[in-house]
């Protein structure tokens, strides 16, 4: 039971991790390899607000968010859309030199010390359906269940939603009916910023960000988004979900040095066996 | 007519001439290298060793990567097992160097066969990851491994090291032994096969190009050259650690290097390893700057120049050459400038 509910939670804050990346993919078709990076910055981002202006790590996230969501605006659409049109592999290594500009970045600024956030929840205990957890993975999950929902929201009930959408199936018949494909594209890839410089703080909260962490964050956030399916937010969630059990479990009955492999080794299952996702109806390229 | 003939047989013997500098110019520089080895400075044969592990890595990561467009970030792997392959072995066994070279190499194209059946199946993006997943795997798996030491350095019995004009000697052979592999790959019919696929893998399976089978030879020979390079940076070091072996700053080096100088090029790799090692020279002293200076400029050829250095090259000779014979223009080469035309605007 301890396991499960721990599982279940960690799962939420996979679910906030992964959001970013599931944006993007499932709009973009681009698969951001900085992601892991961008969780980065905003843990660092959020982490400098709090020395400077003193506060909630939490509510200064959303500035955070806010600054790097419009840091990536400008990314989307004066490189990576440009690179995209032309080649649909390209952005692959396009983000790839992202990822590691950003990383160098963090490590100038910040050397490869872990950080992590400090709040007085950030090590709290609290007793739910009999079972010690974590606060901060409590308040992870609540803030990335919302993260989830708005999100989907905002794609399937707004006007932006259908413009993303629109954009996303047919750039150019959209361009056509009077879209602006590439402002749409790029608010795409800054709002997926913004979630992730929110998962990053959370992240962070729970357990250390480091210069060079993101890679194995991007694996997991991509095994989250894969279970879940291409394009399918709320199969994020449940994606993630699955992900926090399972490592969960594996660290406690294999061994917790070896929860990594066990999630990687997940991923490279699933890719095999139905790489369209769990959750999604099958539809074989 | 008579005119069409002879320029066809000047166009063959070119060919066979341009065969000749492909095969030849690259052995032949390395023996002159190789008989001058013990003549040359310690400080230019360590760093001539460092460039070539550089190129070597870089042209083993362009065969797949490159010519068959598998963004591949699992190669640090391939180094992983290469070097601790010649450290257990030299450790345990009394093996005579060649063979514990060659196993290196075999053990990591083994390696690559495991991996490769299953992860080449996935396209693009997935196969980015996938691969990326496998090292990040293997890497923790290692820092656990109680056989290879986990966590900590694993070091060649010093008896069986090379000194360094041996090692740089190596590292000539090696280098120049894969550029004439690579060339000969890239022209054989399997290469040809393998860039179609990456071009266009619909129209080369309705010619019945089967992805698996032809992308796994070439992900195995990768592996194999990628485990020898391994071999030599653990003659280099002396010691491994998982964290310096498996380090993912292997297959980054390689993929800057390649797109640098021009991925799916064949000199491109080596193009790309003399401007990375020199880039590095210069900024030694603020060397945090370099991977950022490294990453900009990635950045910058894949917008702004898709076939890196050498594909710029490459397009201006064409270039050139067309406008000097001042005949009808070669067809292939006007393409290639009108999809450079078109990338660019």
């Amino acid at each position: 039971m301890e396991v499960i509910v721990n599982g279940l939670l960690t799962g939420g804050l996979y679910a906030a991790t992964a959001l970013g990346l599931s944006v993007v993919f499932g709009t973009l078709r681009m698969v951001n390899l900085a992601h892991g990076e961008l969780l980065m910055v905003g843990a660092y981002l959020t982490s400098v607000l709090v020395v400077a202006l003193g506060g909630d790590p939490l509510l200064l996230a959303i500035p955070a968010a806010l600054i790097l969501g419009l840091l990536a605006y400008p990314l989307q659409r004066f490189v990576l859309t440009p690179v995209m049109v032309r080649n649909a592999d390209a952005p692959v290594t396009a983000t790839f030199g992202v990822s590691i500009a950003l990383q160098s970045i963090l490590l100038l600024v910040f050397t490869s010390n872990p950080r992590s956030l400090n709040a007085p929840y950030a090590t709290a205990q609290l007793e739910v359906l009999g079972v010690g957890v974590r606060v901060s993975l409590l308040i992870a999950t609540a803030i990335a269940l919302a993260m989830v929902f708005g999100v989907h929201l905002l794609l399937t009930r707004t006007r932006f939603g259908s413009r993303v959408r629109a954009a996303a199936n047919d750039a150019d018949a959209a361009g056509l009916v009077g879209i602006d494909v590439k402002h749409t594209f790029a608010m795409v890839l800054g709002l997926a910023a913004a979630v992730a410089a929110m998962g990053g703080a959370l992240l962070a909260l729970s357990y250390s960000a480091s210069p060079s962490g993101g890679m194995t964050w991007l694996v997991t956030a991509f095994t989250v988004v894969v279970i879940g399916g291409l394009g399918s937010v709320r199969g994020t969630l449940v994606g993630a979900l699955l992900v926090g059990l399972v490592q969960t479990l594996a660290s406690r009955f294999i061994g917790a040095q070896y929860s990594d492999v066990v999630v990687f080794g997940l991923l490279i299952a699933i890719l095999l066996i139905r790489p369209e996702g769990l959750f999604t109806k099958a539809r074989r390229a | 007519m008579r005119a069409k003939t002879s320029a066809v047989t000047n166009r063959g013997r070119a060919a066979v001439a341009g065969t000749f500098l492909q095969y030849g110019l690259p052995a032949a520089l390395a023996l002159v290298f190789v008989l001058l080895a013990g003549g040359l400075q310690r400080s230019f044969l360590n760093y001539g060793t460092e460039l070539l592990i550089l190129a070597l890595i870089a042209m083993a990561w362009n065969l797949i990567g490159g010519f068959g467009g598998q963004f591949s970030l699992g190669h640090s792997v391939f180094v992983g097992i290469g070097g601790y392959t010649v450290a257990v072995l030299f450790d345990e066994t009394g093996l005579p160097f060649p063979v514990v070279l060659l196993a290196a190499g075999v053990l990591s194209a083994l390696a690559g066969v495991i991996l490769g059946y299953p992860m080449l199946r996935l396209r693009g993006p997935y196969f980015a990851i996938g691969t990326l997943g496998i090292a990040l795997a293997v890497t923790s798996w290692m820092l656990n491994w109680s056989f290879t030491k986990a966590s900590q350095a694993y070091s060649l019995p010093a008896r069986d090291m090379l000194r360094l004009p041996q090692q740089f000697q190596l590292a000539v052979v090696l280098a120049a032994a894969v550029l004439i592999i690579v060339t000969a790959i890239v022209k054989s019919p399997l290469g040809l096969r393998l860039v179609a696929l990456r071009d266009d893998e619909r129209g080369a399976a309705s010619l019945g190009v089967r992805r698996v089978r032809t992308l796994l030879p070439v992900w195995a020979v990768s592996g194999f050259i990628t485990g020898l390079t391994g071999a030599l940076v653990a003659f280099q070091q002396g010691s491994l650690t998982p964290a310096f072996a498996f380090n993912p700053s292997w297959v980054l080096d390689a993929i800057v290097i390649c797109v640098v100088g021009g991925s799916g090029t064949l000199y491109g790799p080596l193009v790309g390893a003399v401007l990375v090692f020199v880039l590095r020279q210069w900024t030694t002293d603020f060397s945090d700057w370099a991977t950022l200076i490294e990453a900009v400029v990635v950045l910058l050829v894949v917008r702004l120049v898709p076939g890196g250095v050498w594909g710029v090259c490459e397009s201006a000779v064409a270039a050139i050459r067309r406008r000097v014979r001042r005949g009808p223009p070669d067809r292939v080469a006007s393409n290639r400038v009108e999809e450079e035309v078109m990338a660019n605007v």
